[in-house]
């Protein structure tokens, strides 16, 4: 019998077990409500299809190999710049947590970068690289390789001092502090960090497709507005959010699986 | 106790410099000779300059002025000859505890892998944990921490052994179990210890030689060589002892009025 009283107690210590009911109602209920308001004509249908006719065009996309390429292209420009951001985020932020000259020569510079708006670089980026991949790869990447620093960084110097001077009075190098050492210890939350740059990748993703693009989910979505065609841009909406929660749930479940030994 | 000048403390002192110009003392002045294989602990109160002056001889910081010899060897830097247990964070919550040990001989060349695993299982058996080598860091109480600490350092043979409150976290019937322990341990390895504490019963239960240092400035106050007093070879019946308890209130003493002194000198100059 689930506990009902703790749902409605203020910062209740205990579980109900009834959470996911809960939940599953909420969820249910924003359905119908939008089924209603969509069935009544409430607004008219190019303003708000149904999420049956939302769902039936999904599907239709999903069949239809175009869209699957559309799709590819998308998730392959993300991770594309994503390991790009990673490659170059990681060994350079632990380099600024480590030599405090490395620090001050480049955290003025990225703390300035990080703060222009992405989409205000994008007509300088296709100045400068034209309107090819390399220019959105480089849209994903400005938009994700500066915040990552300093997050490594950060993620970096929030290793306890103690674990250093372990490695230090055991005779390790460095170098070797930093690959037994430092990497290790802050690899769960540079896990966690990942995951939410890799979310960012697919924010700067779609504005990068609308804005030079003629392939790419952002694309897709772009066209067939001017269609008026409400229903696939909400299936392409749709499609990216489901292609998010699910490479989050991986991030997640690999967080749980690798990092076995923080519980 | 074969070297009698194993380790020097020559007139060591620290200042640090804050922001402005205001130089802050930590320590004035020390020296002090410590012999091979004698277990010496460092007793004053919080924030005296102890902890720094057990770093400066691990080579994790330096003095101003003087110096310390080890093996007649300037401390310059920290490495393998001079381990250190700390308080917290003394283990890598992503090894198991074997492998915590065995990390303690990751950068010796002069073992192989096998002789590595051997020697591992060798401290984790003298530290009573072998039932506990597969489990994670978080998996196992605050005391088995300090022992796999203990394990990995004395896996590491180093010259001296640095250890910085390392059972200042620990519940009471804990500590005096692991007190006894490393007793034990120091007296079977004939290792050269540092043991910092505030704890005066602990000091002086532990201890072939205290040495009680004032408040910051930290001076040596008097060395105590417990010996004197106590029986070499000590058990836990040793603290029930009358010589044990005169002992501990002298000592108590001389850390008390020291405390007073320096409330004095501090109203003093207000």
């Amino acid at each position: 019998m689930p506990n009902l009283k703790a749902l409605f107690t203020f910062r209740s210590q205990h579980r109900s077990g009834a959470e996911w009911l809960v939940s599953m109602v909420s969820g249910i209920g924003f359905l119908l409500l939008w089924q209603l308001i969509a069935q009544f004509e409430v607004l008219p249908p190019q303003f708000l299809p149904s999420p049956w006719s939302v769902l039936t065009a999904l599907y239709t996309m999903l069949r239809d190999n175009s869209f699957l390429t559309d799709i590819a292209i998308s998730v392959g420009r993300v991770w594309a710049a994503f390991l790009l951001s990673v490659i170059v985020a990681v060994p350079l932020g632990v380099w600024m947590s480590t030599y405090r000259g490395v620090a001050a020569a480049t955290e003025p510079i990225i703390d300035f970068i990080r703060y222009l708006p992405v989409p205000a670089l994008v007509p300088l980026l296709i100045i400068w690289l034209g309107v090819g991949e390399i220019s959105k790869i480089a849209v994903l990447w400005m938009g994700t390789f500066f915040q990552l620093v300093l997050m490594v960084a950060d993620d970096a110097k929030r290793v306890p001092k103690e674990y250093v001077e372990i490695g230090l009075t055991l005779g390790a190098k460095p170098f070797e502090i930093v690959r037994d050492i430092i990497f290790h210890s802050m690899l769960p939350n540079l896990v966690d960090n990942l995951r939410i740059t890799l979310g960012w990748c697919w924010t700067y993703l779609i504005i990068a497709e609308i804005v030079a693009s003629n392939s790419g989910i952002g694309y897709f979505i772009w066209s067939m507005r001017r269609f008026v065609k409400t229903p696939e841009v909400m299936a392409g909406i749709f499609t990216v959010g489901l292609i998010g929660l699910a490479t989050d749930q991986l991030f997640r479940l690999a967080h749980r699986g690798y990092f076995r030994y923080l519980r | 106790m074969s070297t009698p000048n194993f380790l020097v403390f020559d007139r060591v002192t620290k200042t640090f410099r804050a922001q402005g110009k205001r130089v802050t003392h930590i320590i004035d002045e020390v020296s002090l000779a410590i012999a091979e294989g004698e277990f010496v602990v460092f007793l004053g109160p919080s924030g005296c300059g102890k902890t720094t002056l057990m770093r400066m001889c691990g080579g994790l910081e330096h003095p101003t002025t003087g110096q310390i010899r080890l093996g007649g060897e300037v401390v310059k830097k920290p490495d393998r000859r001079k381990g250190m247990v700390f308080q917290s964070y003394s283990s890598f919550p992503w090894l198991t505890v074997f492998e915590n040990v065995l990390f303690g001989m990751r950068y010796r060349r002069d073992l192989s892998a096998a002789a590595k695993r051997k020697r591992a299982r060798f401290y984790l058996d003298l530290v009573d944990l072998t039932e506990f080598s597969q489990f994670y860091i978080n998996r196992i109480s605050g005391g088995m921490r300090q022992r796999v600490a203990l394990a990995r350092t004395l896996a590491a043979d180093p010259d001296v052994l640095l250890m910085d409150e390392p059972f200042g976290a620990l519940d009471a019937q804990t500590r005096d179990f692991l007190q006894m322990q490393l007793l034990n341990i120091c007296r079977m390895e004939q290792k050269t210890v540092i043991f910092v504490t505030h704890d005066v019963e602990e000091a002086v239960f532990l201890g072939d030689r205290i040495v009680i240092f004032s408040a910051r400035p930290a001076q040596i106050l008097e060395t105590i060589q417990v010996g004197h007093y106590l029986p070499e070879i000590r058990t836990p019946q040793t603290k029930e002892t009358q010589a044990f308890f005169k002992l501990r209130n002298h000592v108590l003493d001389v850390v008390r009025t020291q405390a007073q002194n320096a409330l004095v000198a501090a109203q003093a100059q207000r």
